[in-house]
C-alpha cells in the first residue's frame, strides 16, 4: 500500500516538475492514433446529430505524433494569477483579474477561461396583437456561465492545425452545448444565438476574442474581465502553447469565485433556512419601520 | 457608492436605491399608499429581477405600514373588525397570489404578466382618480355651497348575505365583500410586490363606502399583516427577498414618508388626488410602451440552474 502511494506521490512531483502536462482531468488530450476526428473536451455527448461538428477538428491527419514525443520533453509554460479567487463581497462590482506566465519560445498564447456549466432557459418574445410576450424557451445544458478566450494571434491561425480539436473559441464551445428537448436545427440556433447574444450583453461572454501581449518573446499576459453580477463556482484558467498549430504545453489554474462575508452568509442563510431568512427580513422592516417612523416624528 | 446585493446577486448605486425608497416614501406620506406600485416598476427598469424586485419590495411595504400605522393607531383611525375581515381575505389571496407567483414564474410569464397588470391596475385607478377629482374640483369651483349628498349609494352588493356591522365605519355591509377585497390585493400584492394601497384605498371608499378618515388607518393595517405574509412565503418558496435591497429601501422610505405627510397638508384633497391620478397613468403609459416598443434583444434568460 505505502508503496503505492510512494509511486503515485512520485509521479506526480515529476509530472510538476516537467511543470507543463496538466493535472490529467482538463487537458487529456485523445490519443493521436484514434482517427475518427478528435473531439473537443471530454464530458460532451451531444445528444442527437444535428450538432455540427466543431470545424477544425480533425482536419490534419493524425500522422504526426503528439508534442509529448519531443525528444526535449514538453517546453516549459508556467502560469499564475493575480489573485488566487474572486471574492464576491458587499463592495463588489466585477473585477478584472490579470493571467500572467513565461514559455518557452517560439510558439503563441491562448488562455481560455471558463465558468461552471449551468442549465440555463433561453425565452424568446414575439409580437403578439401589438404586444411582446414570451412565445418561445428553449433549455441548454452544459452552457458556460462564463467564457472567454484570448490569444496572441489571430485564432484562425492558430487553431488550423490540430489544436482545433481542445481550443474552442466562443462559437465552436457554443455549438456543443446540449439542448434538453430537440427541436429543428433552426430553431436551436435561433435560440443558441439569442443565448450568446444575452450573455454577452451580461458581460459574461465578454469578447470574440481577446489580447494576448507577450514581451520578450517569453512573457505573456491577459486581463480577464469580470462583470458585477458573476454567477458563483469554480472555473477554470488555461493557457496553451501552440508550436506550428498543435498544443505543445498545457496550464490549467482552477479560479474559485465566491460570496464572502456578509453577502456569503446571507445568501446562504437564505437558502438554507428561508422560514426564518423569512422572520428575520420581517423583523428587520418591522424595527426599522417603527423606530425610524418614530425618530422623524420627532425631528 | 456601488453595494452588492447578494440575492439579486449584482452591484447598484446606494443612491439611487435610497432616492427610490425616498420616493415611495414621499407618495405614501402624500396619499397615504405604499408607494410600491412606483419604485417595483422601476427597480425592474433598474435591471433588478423581477423576482427579486417584487419580494423585496414586499419586505420594504412592511415597515413603511408600520410606521404609518403607528400614527393612525394612535389617532383612532383603525376600524379593527373591517381591518381583521380584509386581513382574513388577503391572507387567503397572498398565499394563492405567491403559488400562482411560482408557477408564472416556472412557465416564464412572470415579466409580461406583471407588466400587463400594472397597466390595467394603474390605468383604471389613475383615470378614475383623475376623473373624479377634476369633476369635485369644478363643481366646487361653480357651486361652493353644494350639498355633499348622501353618505353612500346603494348598489347591488349591498344585498349580498352574512351581513354585518362595522360601527367604527358606520356601515352595514356583508362580510363578503371586504372578505373578496382582501382576497384580491392579497393576490395583486404577491404578484406585484405593492402592498395594494392604490387599490384598496379607492376601493374602501368608492365601494365598500368607508368614511375617509378610517381609510387609510386600516388599509394600512391589512397591508401590513398581507405584506409579511408575502415577504415570508417568498423567502421560503422563490428565495428572492434581498433584505440588503429592502433595507436600502426602507431607510430612504423613512425619510421620504414625513415629507410627504407635510406636503399633503399644505395641499387641498382634491389636487392631492388629482396629482396622484396623473402620477399613477405616467407610471402605466410607460409600462404600455415598454410592452409594445420592440425590445432591444428579444431574448432573455431565465433563471439558471446548477448542473450537478
Amino acid at each position: 500500500m505505502k508503496v503505492l502511494l510512494l509511486a503515485f506521490l512520485w509521479c506526480c512531483a515529476a509530472a510538476v516538475e516537467a511543470g507543463a502536462q496538466a493535472p490529467p482531468p482538463p487537458s487529456s488530450m485523445p490519443p493521436p492514433a484514434v482517427p475518427p476526428p478528435a473531439v473537443s473536451p471530454p464530458p460532451v455527448s451531444p445528444r442527437g446529430g444535428l450538432l455540427p461538428a466543431p470545424p477544425l477538428a480533425g482536419q490534419a491527419p493524425p500522422a504526426e505524433p503528439s508534442a509529448s514525443s519531443d525528444p526535449l520533453g514538453p517546453p516549459n509554460l508556467i502560469m499564475d494569477l493575480s489573485a488566487p479567487r474572486v471574492s464576491i463581497t458587499s463592495a463588489f462590482q466585477g473585477e478584472s483579474l490579470l493571467v500572467f506566465g513565461m514559455f518557452d519560445p517560439p510558439g503563441e498564447i491562448v488562455v481560455v477561461v471558463e465558468g461552471p456549466p449551468m442549465r440555463e432557459t433561453v425565452m424568446r418574445k414575439q409580437r403578439v396583437l401589438g404586444l411582446w410576450l414570451t412565445t418561445g424557451r428553449q433549455l441548454f445544458d452544459d452552457v458556460p456561465s462564463y467564457y472567454f478566450i484570448a490569444a496572441s494571434q489571430p485564432l484562425q491561425r492558430l487553431l488550423a492545425g490540430r489544436a482545433g480539436g481542445e481550443i474552442l473559441s466562443l462559437e465552436d464551445r457554443m455549438s456543443i452545448i446540449r439542448p434538453v428537448r430537440l427541436g429543428p436545427p433552426a430553431r436551436l440556433a435561433e435560440f443558441r444565438g439569442g443565448l450568446v447574444e444575452v450573455k454577452r450583453r451580461e458581460g459574461l461572454y465578454p469578447a470574440d476574442i481577446g489580447q494576448v501581449p507577450i514581451q520578450g518573446g517569453r512573457l505573456f499576459r491577459a486581463d480577464l474581465p469580470f462583470p458585477s453580477r458573476l454567477p458563483e463556482g469554480m472555473y477554470s484558467v488555461r493557457a496553451y502553447l501552440i508550436r506550428d498549430g498543435r498544443i505543445a504545453a498545457t496550464v490549467s489554474h482552477p479560479l474559485p469565485v465566491a460570496k464572502v462575508g456578509f453577502s456569503a452568509d446571507l445568501a446562504a442563510w437564505s437558502h438554507q433556512e428561508g422560514a426564518f431568512y423569512g422572520m428575520g427580513a420581517i423583523a428587520m422592516a418591522l424595527l426599522v419601520g417603527w423606530v425610524g417612523g418614530t425618530i422623524m416624528r420627532r425631528l | 457608492m456601488e453595494i452588492y446585493l447578494p440575492i439579486a446577486e449584482q452591484s447598484m448605486n446606494v443612491f439611487v436605491l435610497l432616492a427610490l425608497g425616498g420616493a415611495a416614501g414621499l407618495l405614501a406620506g402624500m396619499f397615504g399608499v405604499g408607494g410600491g406600485f412606483l419604485a417595483t416598476p422601476l427597480l425592474i427598469f433598474a435591471g433588478i429581477p423581477p423576482a427579486v424586485a417584487v419580494a423585496s419590495q414586499a419586505n420594504q411595504v412592511i415597515a413603511n405600514s408600520v410606521s404609518s400605522l403607528q400614527v393612525q393607531w394612535r389617532r383612532g383611525n383603525v376600524d379593527l373588525r373591517m381591518g381583521l375581515i380584509l386581513l382574513l381575505g388577503g391572507m387567503v389571496g397572498s398565499s394563492a397570489g405567491v403559488s400562482l407567483f411560482t408557477w408564472l414564474k416556472r412557465v416564464g410569464q412572470i415579466d409580461f404578466v406583471i407588466a400587463v397588470l400594472y397597466v390595467v391596475m394603474l390605468s383604471a385607478i389613475g383615470l378614475l382618480m383623475l376623473a373624479e377629482s377634476s369633476r369635485t374640483y369644478f363643481k366646487r369651483r361653480r357651486n361652493p355651497e353644494a350639498p355633499r349628498g348622501k353618505l353612500h349609494t346603494h348598489y347591488m352588493v349591498h344585498r349580498l348575505p352574512l351581513k354585518m356591522r362595522f360601527y367604527k365605519s358606520k356601515l352595514y355591509i356583508s362580510a363578503l365583500l371586504p372578505l373578496g377585497l382582501g382576497f384580491v390585493i392579497g393576490i395583486l400584492s404577491a404578484i406585484l410586490g405593492v402592498g395594494g394601497g392604490f387599490v384598496l384605498v379607492p376601493a374602501m371608499i368608492y365601494l365598500l363606502g368607508m368614511p375617509t378618515g378610517v381609510v387609510i388607518g386600516t388599509s394600512n393595517f391589512q397591508i401590513l399583516f398581507v405584506a409579511a405574509n408575502v415577504t415570508f412565503l417568498q423567502a421560503m418558496t422563490n428565495r428572492t427577498v434581498d433584505v440588503v435591497l429592502a433595507l436600502l429601501l426602507i431607510l430612504g422610505g423613512v425619510v421620504g414618508a414625513p415629507i410627504g405627510a407635510r406636503l399633503a397638508a399644505k395641499l387641498p384633497g382634491v389636487v392631492l388626488r388629482g396629482l396622484m391620478g396623473l402620477l399613477v397613468l405616467a407610471v402605466a403609459g410607460q409600462l404600455l410602451t415598454d410592452l409594445v416598443r420592440t425590445p432591444a434583444s428579444p431574448y432573455s434568460l431565465g433563471t439558471r440552474e446548477v448542473l450537478p
